[in-house]
């Protein structure tokens, strides 16, 4: 079964075509997409830098890891939010462009580096402080981070340079 | 108007190098505005605050240069692709006021203040514009290609 009906309905919905066809808010909701990459994606990397001994090393793993937290959360939120508007707004472009769904899979494949080093990495981070050095699967969770959501920017911004061909 | 042919410039003869460079303008742009906003939270009273701003500045300095400079060297050959476009557009002309006044501000006022560990109400404006600035230089830097 193909998605491509779904695709082309979504883009014919009239919430895509207003938001496709805006010449002011379908650019700001990619301002918007980027803004949360700047404010929120840095975290990311500095989060992996820190584990990595690399960034931030006057404020302990812990305090990095809880504090940057609920900010990541909401970057997410901010940046899935807009990039799902984006999607949405050109979604039969999309079903037919190779990055998207190279973009989709590398996604997919953070929500399995969660499943995998969330209990040992993420939500122990006082075994991190303690550490005389740092575990290695902890040093593998982020390089592998950095890995892929380099990975995520590049093909999401490799999306915009794909034609469709007609 | 310059005499310089951009028809001759490598980033217009082969499709990966301008991507390429936005990605990584885009990256070091993440990591300079982000370690910003980690004091800009401080300041704002709104996170980080087992630390203190005098802190967070001084650890997250390093970072902030690393990313402002590969910033500062990608954007100027992304701009190298076609000079004139850039210079007679209006996204552009706004992103390089908010960028100039975001570096002074950063540097100035900004470490300034955050070294200083400032009263909720000084951190809170002085954190408030500093996030304003950037949010408006990345913009400014998305609608060039709206303008």
């Amino acid at each position: 079964m193909s998605l491509l009906p779904l695709f082309h309905w979504l883009q014919e919905t009239d919430f895509a075509t207003a938001l496709r066809e805006s010449a002011l808010v379908y650019p700001t909701v990619l301002a918007s997409h980027l803004t949360g990459m700047a404010l929120f994606g840095g975290l990311i990397f500095i989060t992996d830098l820190r584990i990595l001994g690399l960034a931030m090393r006057g404020t302990s793993v812990s305090d990095v890891i809880t504090q940057f937290r609920p900010w990541k959360r909401a970057g997410l939120v901010l940046v899935a939010g807009c990039g799902i508007m984006l999607a949405w707004a050109k979604a039969e472009f999309y079903y037919h462009n190779p990055y998207f769904w190279a973009k989709l899979s590398l996604l997919t494949l953070v929500g399995v580096h969660a499943l995998v080093f969330r209990r040992s990495v993420y939500n122990n981070p006082a075994a991190l402080d303690r550490a005389p050095v740092m575990p290695t699967n902890a040093i593998v969770a982020a390089c592998l981070s950095l890995t892929l959501w380099i990975g995520i920017l590049s093909m999401g911004r490799m999306i915009g340079y794909y034609e469709v061909k007609p | 108007m310059l005499a310089y042919d951009p028809s001759t410039n490598p980033l217009n003869n082969n499709e990966w190098s301008f991507p390429l460079l936005e990605i990584i303008h885009i990256a070091s742009f993440a990591v300079a505005i982000g370690t910003i906003a980690i004091v800009d939270l401080r300041l704002l009273g709104i996170g980080m605050r087992r630390q203190t701003s005098a802190q967070l500045l001084k650890d997250t300095t390093p970072w902030t240069l690393i990313g402002l400079a590969i910033v500062l060297m990608s954007g100027p050959m992304i701009f190298s692709s076609d000079p004139n476009m850039y210079l007679g557009n209006p996204g552009f002309r706004f992103k390089m006021g908010a960028l100039l006044l975001a570096i002074l501000y950063n540097y100035t006022i900004h470490s300034k203040v955050a070294r200083s560990n400032p009263s909720p109400v000084v951190g809170a404006f002085v954190g408030g514009v500093s996030l304003a600035l950037w949010i408006s230089v990345v913009f400014g830097g998305l609608f060039i290609a709206f303008t």
